[in-house]
């Protein structure tokens, strides 16, 4: 290298291949002397091959709009596998656990659950997470007599819940689709879509637009139904196994095409439930490939979508629905003698849909693997068969989940998920009886989640 | 149905008024309602419905049209925070109206399913006066001879007259007043939707078909002049047209061609939007129509959330 510069400063005639010409000025620092020595982009090396794997990841930070940085991340298509999150393979929840490295807690957030005391007798309601404001209890003697309703409390302005009236509603939901509206009989094996379908979505838009008053967050929001959601990541790496390109390692791709049956998008985000690096549990390993799921392969487009196009302002999900189709019936498990995965079908498409949706939402702000999230993601889902209703609530502190990023990342994904239990136990003759108010708060507190400043 | 709202006023006995009632058009101009902040968000729900619900580039009719309408009942149903009586509503889908009445010895019958319909606890209140009713009667129906009224409508045997929404919702259904229809042109192909004639058309028959059936509900099947005159909106859309009206049954009479006749107002072809562009249009290099909602009208928004809120404010 020493002979090299000698004989270059003795030979002052270009040489055409350097590309810096010699500085006239005396002995500059030899770091600018030479241009940086790298690994060749068009050899057919792991250098070469890493070089080429950086110069893709920074055009895709360089990208200019979100669209173009999705559209560059998604650009190769290969082979990947299609998760489903309805799925009625066995202990699915543990295998999506595991592709999403999220970590699965039983039971509802503590800040959603302790604050929400539900009007019984008397009692104005604190908030789900709002910062303690003075609040007017209503006096406790001032007993209605009867019906549900509850006094009107002392300080006049203060809003309480009124459990006896959202109970009427979602009453009067039930009882109409399932009881006084005259449908055909319902299709074969659609069952789903002649009464809970159009109950879930009677339900759901009432409550909304009646809790709006509410939750300013709820009347700037944006209802789809039947939105699409889907997400492409890789995680993982394996051989490949035939065909031209064997022997390669390649990272192992997947994508979730959702299909919620009602979504709620809003403009803010929703606050965060712990810290961004807060490590709840452990996530399960699998030492076997993702086709022992079973998980199939296919290639086609990798979309990421969160309901509606990025130019869209309500960009951050709120909370979504999912109907449990017929084929993943509770009479069926317990038929098949399986009753342990009737919770594994809520719990895995709590994950994967609720995966999907916050990661799109990352990816719609501009975070990807190679650049991760500065603040978690938080949405919440309801999943029901149209009796049993499950919740569950999803932070995303994570993108990096492929096989370079993982190696030194520490944070996990979060979430917290329960049981099914009913709404309600059977309708007659115009009556629901056994209703369940329980059920019907936790949707409420749902709906009712919101950002601390507002 | 051939002439369009002219037969369909004959073949109901109904007068027709043109534009709003002054009940509905008060709810529009009234400016306690705050309609200006609504505005950017039904821009937002055109934009919505238009431009950005799908990953491909442009949604088609058949999604965009029902997306649209559930933006736009999401925006008045979020109101209800305002007006806590507008929780007493409930919308049904896929709802079968049969509905039979003679006219002049010809026996008429409605059947279908009629789009969406919204229905209420309370009734509405009759939007026309009684002078007004009583007037109706010097009105005389527009006959077009030599075409006979019941052209391009057909001729069935029917064995049971059904005649009541009643088939529709069983007994003691709380929401029993029929309050507003929609109706959706969604069809992708332009030959398979109603023109806006036809639609309007179909508007009336379907709107008076509902007030019928609830007047023999109410009243029982002799025909009479009502003391309680039932209303019965009824909104129509392609997505970007808006068809509006409000129909008032006065009378169950409908044998004869004089007497009080029933009302109808028609508040036809209104846009909300002049044109969607998803792409933006470019030639020779240059922008022609950039890419996004133009010629928003926010009045006929109003009117649809007149509409709506007709009946409880």
């Amino acid at each position: 290298m020493a002979a090299l510069g000698s004989w270059r400063l003795l030979r002052p005639s270009s040489r055409r291949w350097f590309s810096e010409t010699v500085p006239g000025a005396p002995s500059p620092p030899a770091s600018l002397l030479y241009p940086p020595v790298v690994a060749s982009i068009t050899a057919n090396s792991k250098a070469a091959k890493s070089r080429r794997l950086q110069r893709f990841n920074q055009r895709v930070h360089a990208a200019a709009t979100v669209e173009e940085k999705l559209r560059l991340y998604g650009k190769l298509q290969r082979p990947k596998y299609m998760v489903y999150p309805q799925t009625f393979a066995l202990n699915a929840d543990r295998w999506y656990r595991s592709f999403t490295k999220t970590v699965l807690v039983p039971g509802m957030p503590p800040g959603a659950a302790a604050a929400k005391r539900p009007v019984a007798a008397a009692g104005a309601t604190p908030e789900t997470g709002r910062d303690p404001e003075p609040r007017a209890e209503a006096p406790g003697d001032a007993e209605a007599p009867g019906a549900a309703k509850t006094p009107e409390p002392v300080a006049g302005a203060v809003p309480y819940l009124d459990v006896g009236e959202l109970r009427s509603l979602a009453c009067d939901a039930l009882l109409q689709e399932s009881f006084y509206q005259s449908k055909k009989r319902p299709f074969l094996y659609r069952d789903q879509d002649h009464t809970p379908g159009p109950f879930l979505t009677q339900l759901v838009s009432t409550l909304a637009a009646s809790l709006s008053g509410r939750n300013p967050l709820l009347a700037a929001s944006s209802l789809d139904l039947n939105p699409k959601v889907n997400y492409y990541w890789h995680h993982g790496e394996e051989v490949v196994v035939h065909g031209h390109r064997k022997g390669r390692v390649d990272p192992v791709r997947f994508q979730i095409d959702d299909n919620p049956h009602l979504q709620i998008r809003v403009p803010k985000q929703l606050p965060e439930v712990v810290p961004l690096e807060s490590d709840l549990g452990d996530v399960p390993v699998i030492d076997h490939k993702p086709s022992k799921l079973p998980l199939f392969k296919k290639q086609y487009e990798n979309k990421v979508f969160i309901g509606s196009k990025v130019a869209d302002p309500c960009c951050y999900g709120h909370t979504q629905f999912h109907l449990l189709p017929d084929k993943l019936k509770r009479e069926r498990f317990i038929r098949e003698r399986l009753e342990d995965q009737i919770e594994v079908v809520y719990r895995s498409n709590g994950i994967a849909s609720l995966f999907a949706w916050t990661a799109a939402q990352a990816m719609y702000q501009g975070f990807w693997s190679e650049a991760d999230v500065t603040r978690p993601f938080v949405s919440q889902a309801v999943v029901t068969d149209g009796k049993y209703f499950a919740f569950f609530c999803y932070q995303l502190n994570t993108l990096a989940l492929t096989a370079e990023t993982i190696k030194n990342n520490p944070r996990k994904n979060i979430c917290w998920g329960t049981d099914s239990k009913p709404l309600y136990d059977v309708v007659e003759d115009g009556n629901v009886k056994g209703f369940n108010d329980e059920v019907l708060l936790q949707l409420v507190r749902f709906l009712l989640n919101r950002p601390k400043e507002l | 149905v051939f002439a369009g709202v002219r037969q369909a006023q004959w073949l109901t006995k109904t007068k027709l008024v043109e534009g709003l009632p002054p009940a509905v058009q008060g709810i529009v101009d009234n400016p306690a309602l705050g309609l200006q902040e609504l505005e950017e968000r039904v821009k937002h729900a055109v934009s919505h419905a238009r431009l950005w619900d799908t990953a491909e580039v442009a949604p088609r009719r058949e999604r965009y049209c029902p997306m649209l309408f559930e933006n736009l009942i999401h925006i008045c149903r979020s109101m209800s925070g305002k007006y806590p009586s507008l929780s007493k509503r409930m919308l049904a889908r896929n709802c079968r109206i049969a509905a039979t009445w003679e006219r002049e010895s010809i026996l008429l019958q409605v059947r279908g399913l009629s789009g969406i319909l919204m229905n209420s606890m309370t009734p509405i209140a009759p939007v026309a006066s009684e002078e007004e009713i009583l007037a109706t009667r010097e009105h005389v129906l527009e006959t077009f001879y030599p075409i006979a009224p019941t052209i391009d409508l057909q001729e069935v045997n029917v064995y049971k007259e059904l005649n009541d929404t009643g088939r529709c919702f069983r007994d003691g259904y709380p929401y029993s007043h029929p309050h507003t229809l929609f109706f959706l042109e969604s069809a992708n192909v332009r030959t398979d939707r109603f023109r806006p004639e036809q639609l309007r058309a179909k508007m009336l028959m379907f709107a008076f078909g509902n007030a019928l059936a609830r007047a023999k509900a109410l009243h029982g099947n002799d025909p009479k002049v009502l003391e309680q005159p039932i209303v019965v909106q009824s909104i129509g859309t392609d997505g970007q047209l808006f068809q509006f009206m409000v129909f008032q049954l006065n009378t169950t009479d409908l044998v004869s061609n004089d007497g009080v006749k029933n009302l109808v107002w028609i508040d036809s072809d209104q846009n909300l939007y002049e044109r969607a562009q998803c792409v933006p249009e470019v030639k020779k290099r240059v922008v022609t129509k950039p890419a996004g909602i133009s010629g928003f009208q926010p009045d006929t928004f109003k009117k649809f959330l007149a509409l709506y809120l007709h009946g409880t404010v």
